[in-house]
């Protein structure tokens, strides 16, 4: 059973204030999201409000064939590669740090240890490749189960699982000091 | 499973103890904000692609800088070239708009073929 569904039917009805309470039950993780699918470029706050846009608009297209938090994802997914297509081209062409984690000052620690950990795991995950960040955050970030990721990325299960072992394979030594504290 | 490796679960227990980014207290406002500004029209989003009205009017400049150029070009060819294109006198003469009366019933294919190669009287 869907927990959102009921938020979902008002909302589709045309009802903003459910549409809001799903706004603010969602708006961490596909921020969240948007901040891995672009490595922490900074626009990720604006891409997230996209995908609530594009929600709000398609809302009466949705089905519930799958959860609605599935689908919100799929919804963020398609906004950020849409909008990386748009930009991606010139970026690259301009800059050669498409592939390199996003900038922390080096030598300062963060005050905020919470911060200094996220910091370090969104640097991690922005040295994967696309297909193995993606996915390994859709399941261990998001907790969307192996048949959703399957489903919203349009590959095998058994593709999705390869992904997400080589990918913790590829973060385990970036994320040693946090692996090591819960030692 | 993968997660019954331990250095999977040392990770994935990592990752998911990631704590949530923090999100700005505006950010519902602004979501409403950008659905407030968004006109009824864009409602269609994607279908609006296949609007034929929309690519009609986007098509328009394009078709009449065609209409133009054709119209330039024919202009300049008739009038550069009047010898290419009109034909002789012989054969004007013979194949008149007036000869148009030649088409009778009662004439022979052979007697308009002679009268067509020898630029002779029309066929009665």
């Amino acid at each position: 059973m869907d927990p959102d569904r009921a938020l979902v039917e008002a909302a589709a009805a045309g009802s903003r204030e459910a549409f809001d309470e799903l706004v603010r039950r969602h708006q961490a993780a596909i921020v969240g999201l948007a901040r891995v699918l672009t490595s922490g470029r900074g626009d990720a706050e604006d891409l997230a409000q996209e995908v609530f846009v594009r929600a709000w608009k398609s809302l009466r297209a949705f089905r519930g064939d799958s959860a609605f938090r599935t689908w919100l994802h799929r919804v963020a997914i398609n906004v950020v590669r849409t909008s990386q297509s748009r930009t991606g081209r010139l970026l690259q062409m301009f800059t050669a740090t498409h592939e390199e984690a996003p900038d922390v000052p080096s030598g300062e620690e963060p005050v905020d240890a919470s911060l200094a950990r996220r910091q370090m795991i969104e640097r991690a995950l922005a040295a994967l490749p696309e297909e193995l960040r993606v996915a390994v955050t859709l399941r261990d970030m998001q907790g969307l189960d192996y048949r959703e990721i399957a489903d919203l990325l349009g590959v095998p299960m058994g593709t999705v699982e390869s992904r997400i072992f080589r990918a913790r394979q590829r973060l385990k030594p970036l994320l040693a000091p946090l692996l090591e504290r819960k030692e | 499973m993968i997660e019954q490796d331990p250095d999977q679960e040392l990770v994935a227990a990592a990752l998911a103890a990631a704590p949530p980014p923090e999100v700005s207290p505006s950010f519902l406002a602004r979501v409403n904000a950008r659905i407030d500004s968004e006109r009824p029209g864009d409602d269609a989003g994607w279908l609006q692609l296949a609007d034929f009205r929309t690519w009609t009017l986007r098509l328009v400049p394009a078709a009449a800088a065609l209409a133009l150029v054709a119209a330039l070009w024919s202009g300049s060819d008739s009038s550069t070239t009047p010898t290419s294109s009109s034909p002789s006198p012989a054969v004007a003469q013979t194949f008149t708009p007036a000869s148009a009366g030649d088409w009778q019933q009662d004439v022979s294919g052979n007697a308009m073929i002679e009268a067509a190669l020898t630029g002779g009287d029309r066929v009665r």
